[in-house]
């Protein structure tokens, strides 16, 4: 029988929504009339996570994926026992950790030590096993000297620095992880993540959630997909955010309205098309290939040489950098009144996914904008995929790799 | 009920307190944030502890001593005085910032799981360490007025211990609803005044009506302020009848008070 350390059992959470900004007398007689006589017939709750069902066994990562609002904070919440399910059961076996709010419990006056012992209790150590991992908690943080300075006077990085050290050395059987990763330095960073590797090798239980479905794929044995506060899918970590993304795009897709600003604009953004060489629109390009992407405008009022510009982003909307016409030295006659400028990306550096293309018309001196639109056009790659974990990013450089210098051993 | 965790669902008294125990340094850790809190910046620190009774000793003694001749049971009344009011600023402290406890702490609550009366208890606590303080005065005045104490103070522990569980008691139920509804927060500074004239504080039980006795002493904090006087004061067993009846509500008080607390602790976190 499999080793189970966390189990939930139909864990469903409603929220009340507030109308105002306290909780009337009335709300409160209502809900006691409602314990006693029936349910609730209001309309106005929220239920942030629907009959949650899953085990995790011991020495399992899970990595929770799921948008915005899908409930991944409200499962951690309910995980750490910071609010209790409306319903359902759950038990988590060992010391609970949670790496959640990196330090929620410092206090501003008291210096670098006395937080660490106020944070260190508040994870439910006791004092002398406070003690006897206070020096490798200091080290690990890099603040050094600044321990008997008040928190307050330290930099923020220091202060997340502090607070992660404290967590992560708190030796939790279970340990909960919400985007933590994400803090510090590059060099901080790669230490969390050794120590989250040597975690993981102790056979300790982790849930991690996370954006970067990188740092998922990398870290997790399994995933849940959360969406709208419910299970899309728990199983392996490749074909989980395979599936995720693919609906991610969907949504994304639907969304593609294009909203153009600006009042007094000389010059317009008609539409945005995808083509290949030939002029074909496709639905997917490949990684690789070639798109040409046209902008058809119409110019209102004399304007001097304006300057297009698109932009990339992520489903995420992450900013993937941007390319102007002026950087080839492009003039546009504005004794037009209409035409198209064509941007080709050849070879497209894109991996797998769907890209977002922002176009803009700007001043002659990149300085205003004449014209906005975002969202103008979808680019949807097909090609290398992060789920392999053989690349990472956005982008695959064009590259080889190869062995230059080889010494055999005598 | 339908709620139930089995992580929390064992929870039993049993396992509320010893969950409790292991977290007992949180409730330490909590005490010394409050207290370097509480005294920052300022000139006299800790000093406040003995200038804030001592004010009040001074204008009580012009007031009920010299102008309206109110008896002090035969010890000075400044010293009279002052014993009572120690005691009372430990619990009128207690309860006006325990009530606060849980919603002063709001971002805490909202983000980390702890047993929360740890909270309350450390403000017991940081309330003691102003008693300790302020008794630091208490000793000279005893010396200055050369009022004997006897084998009687040994009661002092024992009126401290009820004294400590009624004021708990309280304050789990307010701070509970406090959270919920924040005129308990505006209510208590009223209360509090009005329990200042209503206890035996700057007065002895002895120029009580004894029709009006027994109403007096449903107030346990009279019995127990009472308590303390006999005990320090007049080297005198405190009154056992007025003691036992305190004894057996703040008994009470607790244990219902306590239970409600761990109740509505479950949705601190969504309402705060």
């Amino acid at each position: 029988m499999p080793d189970v350390t966390v189990r939930l059992e139909g864990i469903s959470k409603r929220y009340r929504v507030q109308h105002g900004w306290y909780r009337s007398i009335r709300d409160a007689s209502r809900d006691w009339f409602h314990r006693f006589w029936g349910p609730a017939g209001d309309s106005d709750v929220f239920w942030a996570l629907r009959d949650i069902t899953f085990d995790v066994e011991r020495g399992d990562i899970v990595g929770l994926i799921g948008s915005n609002g899908a409930g991944k904070s409200t499962l951690l919440k309910i995980l750490s026992r910071v609010t209790v399910p409306t319903r359902g059961t759950f038990f988590t076996r060992g010391r609970l950790g949670a790496l959640i709010e990196i330090g929620a419990g410092f206090h501003p006056d008291l210096t670098g030590r006395e937080n660490v012992y106020l944070n260190g209790a508040l994870m439910g150590m006791g004092r002398r096993e406070i003690d006897g991992k206070f020096d490798q908690i200091v080290a690990f943080a890099e603040v050094g000297r600044f321990i008997d300075t008040p928190v307050k006077h330290y930099s923020s990085g220091m202060q997340v620095r502090l607070g992660f050290s404290v967590a992560a050395h708190t030796d939790p059987d279970v340990l909960l992880i919400d985007e933590a990763l994400a803090v510090g330095d590059a060099a901080f960073q790669a230490r969390c993540l050794n120590r989250l590797a040597e975690l993981k090798e102790q056979g300790r239980t982790i849930i991690l959630v996370s954006h970067q479905m990188a740092n998922v794929l990398h870290h997790s044995r399994k995933v849940l997909w959360l969406q709208g506060g419910q299970v899309r899918g728990y199983g392996d970590p490749e074909s989980m955010v395979e599936q995720y993304l693919k609906s991610v795009r969907e949504v994304h897709q639907q969304g593609s309205t294009s909203t153009a600003i600006g009042v007094e604009r000389p010059v317009r953004i008609d539409h945005v098309t995808l083509v290949d060489r030939q002029g074909r629109s496709l639905p997917t390009f490949q990684h690789g290939g070639l798109v040409c992407i046209d902008i058809v405008f119409t110019i209102l009022r004399p304007v001097i040489e304006p300057v297009f510009e698109v932009t990339f982003q992520d489903s995420h909307g992450y900013a993937l950098g941007g390319l102007t016409s002026r950087l080839d030295k492009l003039k546009v006659d504005s004794r037009l009144e209409r035409g198209t400028i064509r941007l080709t990306l050849d070879p497209i550096l894109f991996l797998k996914g769907d890209y977002t293309i922002n176009a803009h018309i700007r001043d002659r001196l990149i300085d205003r904008y004449y014209d906005v639109q975002k969202k103008a056009a979808i680019l949807s790659v097909d090609g290398p995929s992060i789920t392999s974990r053989e690349v990472s990013g956005h982008v695959m450089y064009p590259h080889a790799w190869a062995l230059v210098d080889c010494h055999e051993r005598p | 009920m339908s709620a139930t965790s089995l992580a929390i669902s064992s929870g039993s008294r049993s396992a509320y307190l010893k969950e409790l125990w292991t977290h007992r340094i949180l409730i330490l850790s909590f005490a010394l944030r409050d207290i370097k809190a509480r005294y920052k910046q300022t000139v006299f620190g800790i000093g406040w502890a003995i200038l804030q009774p001592l004010a009040l000793m001074l204008i009580f003694t012009l007031v009920f001593s010299r102008f309206a001749k109110v008896p002090s049971d035969g010890v000075p009344y400044p010293v009279f005085a002052y014993t009572g009011l120690i005691f009372w600023n430990f619990f009128a402290m207690t309860i006006s910032q325990g009530t606060l406890a849980i919603s002063a702490n709001a971002p805490l609550v909202r983000k980390i799981y702890f047993p929360r009366e740890t909270l309350l208890l450390s403000i017991v606590l940081s309330a003691a360490l102003d008693l300790g303080v302020a008794t630091l005065l208490l000793g000279f005045l005893l010396t200055y007025y050369k009022v004997g104490v006897g084998l009687a103070v040994l009661w002092v522990p024992v009126l401290l211990v009820l004294q400590t569980l009624f004021a708990f008691g309280i304050i789990c139920i307010t701070s509970s609803v406090h959270v919920n509804f924040r005129d308990v927060g505006h209510a208590i500074p009223l209360v509090l005044q009005l329990g200042l004239l209503a206890t035996p504080v700057g007065y002895p039980l002895s120029v009580v009506p004894p029709a009006l006795l027994p109403i007096f002493l449903l107030n346990p904090m009279a019995a127990i302020v009472a308590g303390y006087r006999s005990a320090i004061l007049s080297g005198t067993t405190p009154d056992l009848s007025g003691l036992g009846i305190a004894a057996a509500g703040s008994a009470l008080l607790v244990a219902v008070g306590y239970l409600i607390f761990k109740s509505a602790e479950r949705t601190f976190a969504d309402v705060i």
